[in-house]
């Protein structure tokens, strides 16, 4: 502890956080966001050095039965990544939400739901039909789908209940901090591991370790206030790459998403999907692009915008990539 | 009969547990691994712009 040479502002962190206890979790998830925080490279090390790591299954050998076994409030901060799927992502939903003083939606499936909340578009009993049975990879002769409880010659067996909807992290328990990102980017982890360890976070509720202005105002591509009169898709067009993406008419949500990303999939030649979720103010995330997109859009009259629209594929999943579970909708009518 | 849980199963991308069953001499009898996760990629990238299905399966394992 005494060569840790780590600061934040001009507070050293050693003192306090050596007592620091800190767990990260992954509900429904693709493990991304804790190879996000494995990225943040030797800062790993003052933070391994700094707090006691009490509970993550991706990097070290934890059971449930440890953490239930933990008095309430023992942990300082969880980082819960990952969508609410199955009745095992909500119970360690409520046992670390009862074990930790602050509780962090960390990354996009957390924040609004991800790519698993895409899901919702769907039933379950349609999912199942589509994986355990019609997929050419599958042989399932007796047609076996996964039930909660099954019984073996030795016992019982249970796994989790898959639910018909996708949840966002705050749909099932009180959540202290957003971290937006699909993943978050390892320089925005480490701002927010200094803003923990050193105290310095905002109220209650906020998004952390992002801007609180749009994509575009990072993007370095060239605006220029133009209106678009069609919709072209990268599978088909070449765009310039230096322009903005949606002054050459391809669609992207960077108006209309939270920046903190230093527009990280602009600069790497596709336009922005909306991971980072909304600014603050967003009511419906999918309803402000459709309002965003409309305002650049050129036409006559309605027969032509009508012509123009459809020229955008799959409009529903373009518009609500990330965001199904946390939108108005929040899922196809049941 | 006597069982082991071991939940969840560490160290590795995804969700797994496995339960042992010890029979009355203490060797194992049975062992079941079960796979407590599913999201659903086969169904929810159906009919979506082939330039955006990249961009979604790579969120299947992010490890």
């Amino acid at each position: 502890m005494k060569n840790l040479q780590l600061e934040t502002g001009n507070q050293k962190l050693e003192e306090w956080m050596a007592k620091l206890k800190l767990a990260a979790y992954w509900a429904a998830s693709c493990g991304g966001c804790d190879v996000a925080i494995l990225d943040i490279h030797e800062k790993i090390l003052d933070l391994a050095a700094a707090a006691d790591i009490v509970f993550w299954p991706i990097a070290m050998d934890f059971k449930y039965s440890e953490v239930e076994a933990m008095p309430d409030g023992h942990i300082d901060v969880t980082l819960f990544n990952g969508a609410i799927r199955t009745s095992e992502n909500e119970h360690l939903a409520h046992l670390l939400r009862a074990k930790s003083k602050t509780l962090v939606a960390f990354g996009s499936c957390a924040h609004i739901g991800g790519i698993p909340g895409l899901a919702n578009l769907f039933t379950r009993e349609e999912i199942f039909k589509r994986v355990y049975h019609e997929v050419p990879s599958m042989a399932n002769p007796e047609k076996t789908e996964p039930e909660p409880k099954s019984t073996v010659a030795e016992g019982e067996l249970t796994i989790p209940e898959f639910y018909n909807t996708v949840m966002t992290l705050d749909q099932v328990v009180d959540v202290d901090y957003y971290v937006p990102g699909c993943p978050p980017p390892p320089k925005q982890i480490w701002n927010v591991v200094q803003a923990i360890v050193s105290g310095k976070l905002p109220p209650k509720g906020a998004v952390i370790g992002a801007s609180e202005k749009t994509q575009c105002d990072e993007c370095p591509r060239k605006k220029q206030e133009k209106k678009i009169t069609g919709f072209k898709r990268i599978a088909t067009a070449q765009p310039d790459p230096d322009t903005c993406f949606l002054e050459q008419g391809f669609l992207c949500l960077g108006p209309v998403t939270r920046g903190g990303c230093d527009a990280r999939c602009m600069t790497s030649g596709v336009p922005c999907r909306g991971c980072f979720g909304s600014p603050d103010g967003v009511v419906d995330m999918g309803a402000k692009a459709i309002s965003a997109i409309a305002s650049v859009i050129e036409a006559k009259d309605e027969a032509e915008v009508q012509r123009i629209i459809e020229q955008i594929p799959d409009t529903l999943r373009s518009f609500n990539r990330f965001g199904i579970p946390a939108s108005l909708i929040r899922r196809k009518v049941l | 009969m006597k069982r082991i849980s071991i939940d969840p199963i560490t160290r590795l991308e995804g969700h797994g547990k496995i339960d042992i069953f010890l029979a009355d001499d203490g060797s194992v009898a049975n062992a079941y691994f079960q796979v407590p996760e599913l999201r659903g990629f086969e169904k929810f990238v159906e009919g979506m712009p082939i330039e955006e299905v990249p961009r979604v399966v790579s969120r299947i394992c992010g490890v």
